[in-house]
Order: structure tokens, then C-alpha cells, then sequence
């Protein structure tokens, strides 16, 4: 089991300090737990961190979160990460790619693992929360957070590439002993023309950052506290009182919707029993 | 046996023997020390300044239970007396004075008595701090001494002889040798590895008047940082721990000790011991609350610290730094320094901190503040009033120290009255702003000496832009951060507290504060102002010039006790049974006081989240602030 890290310099969110994001530490955290579980099994491999950008400083802390190693690509300042990456992957074929959704600072659109997987031609495995190893040899068993707590579990074979949801288990701690005896290995500039292939263009604007209001469909303006709660998590009120139907006939379908819109009175109520 | 050899000359040779065989097993031991790191120690000055720390520093820890120190001066002054004395009788025309051998008789029969002392702490019901196990036979060993020393002593002094001399020479042989035997790894240990321990003590400025709590910087660079197994302790701390009496005093001065949290100062100790020497005879105290036992490989190159090992790592987080034990230990131990070296090598090599601690160390290291807050938000208490920044200032008299606390909403109230107070004073006075970035004294405790490190050298960076005459802050731990640690890395201030200005603003006539003599209140001392820098006058006087009624609680002073808010112990958070601020209060309100007057934001935090509090808590300069209102 081979699993690399891919790292970015990512910029604290508050001091600006330039820092590991948080995603992807929280990724180390996953890859090392991995790691460890396939130890006994399929033979330990240390998970090891790549990144490709113009200064590998910006990573060092990567090493005493967890990695022993970091893997670097020396690149132009504005220059495309996604084709060295790719050539690099390739190379050396690691099981699984581990990276954050998003990146911290900078241009974090996203589209980083998405792009790479096209160009592995691997699957991608969006917001995961815990990986281990599967009950077959050579599986992986994701699990993926859906928001609000719910997860999907995904089983997979062969190698993926895996985006980290914030939902992960925090970062380990950062170890300065363990940062000191890790090692960040210059791979030197991986495909010449790919140094100075610029970021594709992407129309960006800068704003300062705003909460937006949480919009609760249906919930009342009126009444307590409590009775807003329940209704917006509904407990009770217009959310409460809908039902799912899975693939149904569509007699039965139509019966429900007749029988829900009698019961919020848009349809005057049936006159007789139906036979 | 008289014939072939005269008792007068067996009976000095049986004290020789004793002072052989001690050093044969006090050399063993020694064996055992080497194996810890370097040291520099001042032999000569140390082995030079032994009586004097033994008869004044220690005797004044010692003296704190007068029936330890009144037993300790006969027994162990009886002791060496007569040993002394006999051991001279190798001399001929000593050992043929008949009034010589009454006055060891003297002296051995002091010893008796003593002896007799030590006994009364074991038997019949032994006090509940102390230690049993091999500490139990100790007055039985001193008895069959001293009580045989006497019977020969005077038996030669009478001149009579015969059949009762062997008896009684067999006794004190017995008694004596069995002493003997005991300073390896028995009770009489304490005595030789305390007086070396004295000599070659790891923080000689204790003794002499400076309070030397500073934590001693670590380098960096080093192949292995903290401690992991006895051996990367320094030899001369290994000689600290082997010091130990189990005389329990620490634990019963130890606040986590007392909230049922899983450690115990003695056991830690008798562990470090244990740890060293697979051979350590069981350990016979109270154990770390939670009952459980030390397990694990023993040795000097063993793991000391994990959940299979001697020490549990929720033993070493439940310190709160608070040096209480330090405070009380007779062998001038220092328990603090050994779990910080030992949370060191968790923190920097293993990333072993608790789990809610790394969310704090984190943002320290990365943005400046342990909750990751923007710097420039901890002016934000201070909306409405006029607070000068540094950088607009050129040079001031006083550099205000804002702290940790600024950002908290009750302990911003007491800045407001304290910057209000300045203000009236018409002090001359500024802050940093955005520019002070926290002293990082909870990454120190919690181990994360490098974090330390890099936030002193940013402050005192930034520090080293301005010009002020001193430096003052509310919050002590900021105070012992800036006054005592770091000077180690270039940055040397004159410190003060708040409570100590604004004494001297009343002093000085400066602040006119009407009595307010209705109140009642009793002072909480913050550990790092009274204990870490000795610092209890000056808010007691504060509190006097507002004409409180003032109340002492049991634990005050030097000797109060912790809110709990130190060390990290708040975030790391390691369960007990009771919480240490809630008995803090309930010591405050056996006083019957109506307010705790605080002098720090970690008191304040901790002690106002006690709930069903009987009383107020207010800090010093909120109570000055209401009082020279009162005058207007």
C-alpha cells in the first residue's frame, strides 16, 4: 500500500502565516492511521508527501505532522502543479492519493484533484472522512461525509484519488522532532515545459468575507424559539409531514399527493369513502 | 572476646564498619546515577554551602510541622553525635575515659528518644501521608541502636563488663549495620542523597534568595529532546529523586492530588526512582488517584511515560505547573522541571499531547495566540477608551502588557478598570497592539519548547523597537514569561504586576481611594506571583489602603493553593473526581467572605466558572477602581 499526500502552501486563515492547511493535515492524519492498520497485512509502506511549487519551506511542517518524507517539484511561481503532478503520479503509481477538497489561500478553487484524476484517469472519491483497508486485499473501504453528519460508505479497488472532507478527524499534533529528521527530496523540475505552463485563466475577484444569513424554507416567523427550531429541523410544521416514496406505482403516487394536498387544505376534503 | 581484642576498641570499629558498609552501598547507588546525562555542578562552592542550606533553607521547609523538625534535630543530631563520638574512640586516651563513654552514653540515649519520635509517626496507626514498606522497620533499626549504644557506652563507663557487654554491643551492631544497609535503596538514602543532592542542587539560586523557578531552556539541537527514560535525565536529578523521604508532603499539597486526578507527586517521584533501578523494593504510599499501579519495563534505558508503562500520560497532564509540591518538598526536589522534561519528549518528539491541547499549541505556533484570534482583536476591550499604541509612541515610562485575557470578556472588565486607573494616575503608558503576540508560556508548560522559543524571540524582536522604562501586566504568567525566561534569550525588562504599580500609585499619592471598609474579602494568591516570584505583599497592601476587612484562607501566600488554571491543565483536561477551582472556592468560602479578590486572568476564568459560588470574584484593580470612584 502506497499512499501519497498532495501539500500546498496554504495561508493561516487569521494571521496569514504561511501554514499546512488544515485539510490537509487532517489527510496525513488519515494516511498515517492507513498505514499503520495496513502495516500487518500487505507491508508497511510510510506515507509521503508531494508537492509542487516554487518553495518547498512552505511544506516543511507537513514532516512533523506525520510524514517522514516530502516529495518535491520545483516550479515557476505561477505556474500550472496539475501536468508535473500527473507525470509524477504516474510514475510512481501510489495507491492512493490523498488531498484536501480545497486549498487555504491562493487560488483554491477545488478543481486541483479533479483535474488530476482526469488526467491519471483514476476515480475520484470526493469529502472522505476515514479510509481503511478493505476486507478484500488490494480494496480500500472510504467513507464519505454527505454533510449533517450522514456518511456513504464507498468501496473501491485499485488505485484512487481521495479528497478530505473538514469533517475528518482533527490534525496530529506538529512534532518539531519529528520535522527535524524528516527529509524534503528536490525532484528538480519534472517536465520542463510543464515549469512555466501558466494556470489556466479563470476569471477571479477578490471580496472581503461575508457571513451569509442561513436561509429555513417554511420556517415560521412567529411563535417561540423552540417552535422555530423544531420547525427548521423538522420536528414538526410543513417539514415534518412529508413522506418518501422510492420508485412508486403511480396510483399509490397519486393518492399520496391527493391525500397530502386534502390535508393542507387545497383540495376540498373526499365527500364519500372511496370504494 | 574481651581477650583477644578490647570491647573499647570493637565498639569504634563497629561505627567504622557502619560508615564502610554505608559507603559501599552509597557508592551502588552512585553507579546508578552515572548513568544519567551531564551536569555542571560547583562541587566545592555546593559541598561548601551544605550546612547552610541544611540548617536554613531546609530547616525552614522542615519547620513548617514543628514535631518533623523537633524529631529530626534529636534523632538525627543524636545520631551523628554519637556515632561521631564513638568512632573517635579508636583514639587510646579516649577510649580509656570513663567520662568520655558517659557522654556517648549521653548522646545515644538522645538518639533513643528520638528514635522513640520516629516511631510515634508509625506506630501504632501510621500518619496518613507517609509511606510504609521499608520506612516501617526504620525506628526498630534506630532503637536496637541508639538502645544498644547507650547499655555499652555505659557499661564501659561503669567499667563493668562481663557477660551483658557482647548483648548489648550485638544490638547496636545490629541496629547500626541494618542503617547501614538501608542507605542504598532503604530509608536512610534520603539522608546521603539529600546532602549530596544539596551540593550538586540543579537550581543553586534558590538558596540564595533569588526565586529560581524560571524552566531552563532546552537546546534545540540536541539528539533527543526531553526526557523519554531516566538515563536523559541529568545525573544530578537522578541524586534528586533518589533524595526523596516519602514523607507525602507534596501530596497533600498537590491540587490535582487533591481533585482526584491520576497523579500524586510522591508516586511520581518514587516512579522516576523506580524507573531507574528494576530492583526498587514496591512502593508503599497512596497511589495516583484512580488506583493504578505502575506496570511496564524498568530500567535505566525504559520508556518511563505511556499507557503500558510506569507513568500514565494523564499523570503528567494533570500537573498545573503550580510548584506546590516544589513549595513543600524538605528535599528541595524539583517535581515541576522533571514533568516538563518529561512532556517535552512527548510534545517534540512524539506529538503525544492530549487531544483538545493540540487545537491551542497549533494556532500558537501558527498564528500567535493560543485561540487563534487576530492580534489586533485583543485591543477590542478597551472600545471607548483612549489606549496609546506603541507604535505611535516614541518612548513611554510604562509598556502595558495586555495578555492572554484581553480577549476574554470578564477579565477585559478588569483591564478597563485598570487602564482607567493609569489614566487617572496620569501614568505615562502605551500598548503593543497588534505587535504582542502571546509569551508562549502555555506551549512551554505543555513541552512545546520550540513554539516557546520562536514567539520569544518575535516578542523580544518586537520589544527591542521601543523604548519604556518597564514593563507591567496583569497576568502574571505573562509576567514570569517576560521577567525570568526571557532573559535566556536576549530579552532582559524590569516586570512589574499591576497590583505592585498600583500600589505605588497610591504610594505616591497619585490615587486616592476611599474606604470601602463595609467589604469583606479574602486575597487568592496566583502561583506564578507568589510562589514563582514571591510576590504577596503588594496586593494585600492594595487591598488594605481600600480599608477592606481582609481574611487569609488556610492556603495562602507562598503556600495557596492552585485555581487550576495553569500548566496547560485547562486545556488539557485530564477528568478527575472533583474540580480544583470548585475546592479553591470552597476554601475561599469557609473564610466567609463575600469577595475572592483576584490578580490574574487564569484565577479569574477558573475561579468564576465555579458554580453556586457564595462569593464575588473581583481582581485588585477592579476593587481599587470602585474605591477611588467612591472618592469622586
Amino acid at each position: 500500500m502506497r499512499i501519497a499526500v498532495l501539500l500546498s502552501a496554504g495561508r493561516h486563515p487569521v494571521s496569514g502565516v504561511v501554514v499546512l492547511p488544515r485539510l490537509e493535515a487532517q489527510a496525513i492524519r488519515i494516511a498515517t492511521g492507513l498505514a499503520q492498520a495496513c502495516g500487518v497485512r500487505d507491508g508497511l509502506e510510510a506515507p509521503y508527501g508531494l508537492h509542487a511549487g516554487p518553495d518547498a519551506a512552505a511544506i516543511a511542517d507537513a514532516l512533523g505532522q506525520g510524514l517522514a518524507r516530502i516529495e518535491h517539484i520545483a516550479l515557476g511561481e505561477d505556474a500550472d502543479p496539475v501536468p508535473a503532478l500527473a507525470i509524477r503520479l504516474a510514475a510512481t503509481a501510489p495507491d492512493l492519493v490523498l488531498a484536501g477538497r480545497r486549498g487555504q489561500g491562493g487560488g483554491e478553487s477545488g478543481i486541483l484533484p479533479y483535474a488530476l484524476a482526469a488526467l491519471l484517469d483514476r476515480p475520484l472519491i470526493p469529502d472522505v472522512v476515514s479510509v481503511a483497508p478493505g476486507e478484500e486485499a488490494g480494496t480500500l473501504r472510504l467513507n464519505q461525509s454527505l454533510g449533517r453528519g450522514a456518511l456513504r460508505r464507498v468501496v473501491v479497488r485499485g488505485p484512487v484519488v481521495a479528497t478530505v472532507h473538514p469533517d475528518a478527524p482533527p490534525p496530529l499534533a506538529y512534532a518539531f522532532g519529528q520535522a527535524r529528521r524528516g527529509a524534503i527530496e528536490p525532484l528538480g523540475t519534472i517536465d520542463p515545459a510543464a515549469a512555466d505552463t501558466p494556470v489556466p485563466a479563470v476569471a477571479r475577484e477578490e471580496r472581503p468575507y461575508r457571513r451569509r444569513p442561513k436561509l429555513v424554507k417554511g420556517a415560521p416567523t412567529g411563535g417561540s424559539a423552540a417552535e422555530r427550531l423544531k420547525a427548521a429541523t423538522g420536528e414538526s410544521g410543513s417539514a415534518a409531514s412529508g413522506r418518501l416514496l422510492v420508485d412508486p406505482d403511480p396510483d399509490e403516487a397519486a393518492r399520496e399527493i391527493l391525500a397530502y394536498l386534502r390535508g393542507i387544505g387545497v383540495v376540498a376534503p373526499a365527500r364519500s369513502p372511496r370504494g | 572476646m574481651t581477650s583477644f581484642m578490647p570491647l573499647t576498641t570493637v565498639f569504634p570499629g563497629l561505627i567504622w564498619a557502619m560508615a564502610a558498609l554505608a559507603l559501599v552501598q552509597a557508592s551502588r547507588r552512585a553507579a546508578l546515577w552515572r548513568v544519567g546525562s551531564a551536569a555542571p555542578v560547583a562541587w566545592l562552592h555546593g559541598l561548601a554551602q551544605v550546612p547552610r542550606r541544611y540548617l536554613v533553607d531546609v530547616h525552614h521547609v522542615v519547620a513548617r510541622d514543628s514535631y518533623a523538625s523537633r524529631m529530626h534535630a534529636v534523632v538525627a543530631g543524636g545520631l551523628l553525635a554519637a556515632s561521631l563520638l564513638t568512632a573517635l574512640a579508636i583514639l587510646p586516651p579516649l577510649a580509656g575515659s570513663r567520662a568520655y563513654w558517659l557522654l556517648v552514653a549521653i548522646a545515644f540515649a538522645v538518639t533513643a528518644a528520638g528514635s522513640i519520635l520516629v516511631g510515634a509517626r508509625r506506630y501504632p496507626a501510621k500518619q496518613k501521608r507517609l509511606s510504609a514498606g521499608r520506612f516501617q522497620i526504620l525506628p526498630f533499626l534506630l532503637l536496637a541502636y541508639a538502645i544498644g549504644g547507650t547499655l555499652t557506652a555505659l557499661l564501659l563507663a561503669l567499667g563493668a563488663g562481663g557477660i551483658a557487654l557482647p548483648f548489648t554491643l550485638g544490638l547496636a551492631a545490629a541496629g547500626g549495620l541494618g542503617l547501614a544497609f538501608e542507605v542504598r535503596q532503604g530509608p536512610m538514602r534520603h539522608a546521603v542523597a539529600g546532602a549530596l543532592h544539596l551540593a550538586a542542587h540543579p537550581r543553586p539560586g534558590r538558596f540564595e534568595g533569588r526565586p529560581d523557578t524560571a524552566l531552563q531552556p532546552l537546546d534545540l539541537e540536541a539528539p533527543r529532546l526531553g526526557a523519554e527514560m531516566p538515563a536523559d535525565f541529568t545525573w544530578n536529578r537522578l541524586l534528586s529523586y533518589d533524595a526523596c523521604v516519602s514523607c507525602g508532603r507534596c501530596e497533600i499539597a498537590c491540587p490535582a492530588f487533591a481533585a482526584g486526578q491520576p497523579l500524586n507527586p510522591k508516586r511520581l517521584i518514587q516512579d522516576l526512582v523506580a524507573g531507574l533501578n528494576p530492583a526498587e523494593p514496591p512502593y508503599a504510599g497512596h497511589p495516583y488517584p484512580g488506583g493504578r499501579e505502575g506496570q511496564g519495563e524498568r530500567g535505566p534505558l525504559a520508556r518511563l511515560i505511556g499507557p503500558d508503562a510506569r507513568i500514565h500520560p494523564d499523570t503528567l497532564w494533570s500537573c498545573t505547573t503550580c510548584r506546590a509540591c516544589v513549595e513543600e518538598c524538605p528535599m528541595m526536589i524539583e517535581h515541576v522541571d522533571a514533568v516538563v522534561s518529561l512532556r517535552r519528549y512527548q510534545t517534540l518528539e512524539r506529538a503525544a499531547l492530549p487531544e483538545k491541547a493540540i487545537g491551542p499549541v497549533t494556532e500558537l505556533r501558527q498564528a500567535g495566540d493560543p485561540g487563534g484570534r487576530p492580534l489586533a482583536a485583543r485591543t477590542d476591550f478597551a472600545a471607548g477608551l483612549d489606549l496609546p499604541l506603541m507604535a505611535d509612541k516614541a518612548h513611554v515610562d510604562v509598556l502595558l502588557w495586555l495578555g492572554e485575557g484581553a480577549y476574554d470578556l470578564r477579565y477585559g472588565r478588569t483591564l478597563r478598570a485598570l487602564v482607567r486607573l493609569l489614566r487617572r494616575a496620569n501614568v505615562d503608558f502605551a500598548v503593543l497592539g497588534a505587535e504582542e503576540r502571546d509569551t508562549g508560556d502555555l506551549a512551554r508548560r505543555l513541552g512545546d519548547e520550540a513554539t516557546f522559543q520562536a514567539l520569544a524571540r518575535e516578542n523580544i524582536a518586537t520589544l527591542a523597537k521601543y523604548r519604556f522604562t518597564r514593563i507591567v501586566t496583569a497576568d502574571p504568567h505573562a509576567l514570569h514569561a517576560l521577567r525570568n525566561e526571557y532573559p535566556a534569550f536576549g530579552g532582559h525588562y524590569a516586570v512589574m504586576h499591576h497590583t505592585a504599580l498600583l500600589l505605588e500609585l497610591i504610594r505616591a499619592g497619585k490615587l486616592a481611594p476611599q474606604k470601602l471598609s463595609d467589604l469583606s474579602v479574602t486575597y487568592h494568591d496566583p502561583c506564578y506571583l507568589a510562589r514563582y516570584n514571591g510576590e504577596t505583599e503588594a496586593p494585600r497592601a492594595v487591598l488594605d489602603a481600600i480599608g477592606l476587612s481582609r481574611v487569609e484562607m488556610a492556603r495562602s501566600g507562598k503556600r495557596a493553593m492552585c485555581c487550576g488554571g495553569g500548566g496547560g491543565a485547562p486545556v488539557s483536561d485530564i477528568p478527575g473526581e472533583r474540580r480544583i477551582p470548585d475546592l479553591r472556592m470552597a476554601q475561599a468560602a469557609e473564610t466567609g467572605a463575600g469577595i475572592v479578590a483576584v490578580a490574574c486572568p487564569s484565577c479569574t476564568a477558573m475561579l468564576e466558572g465555579v458554580t453556586d459560588r457564595k462569593a464575588e470574584v473581583r481582581d485588585v484593580a477592579e476593587l481599587l477602581l470602585q474605591a477611588v470612584e467612591a472618592g469622586r
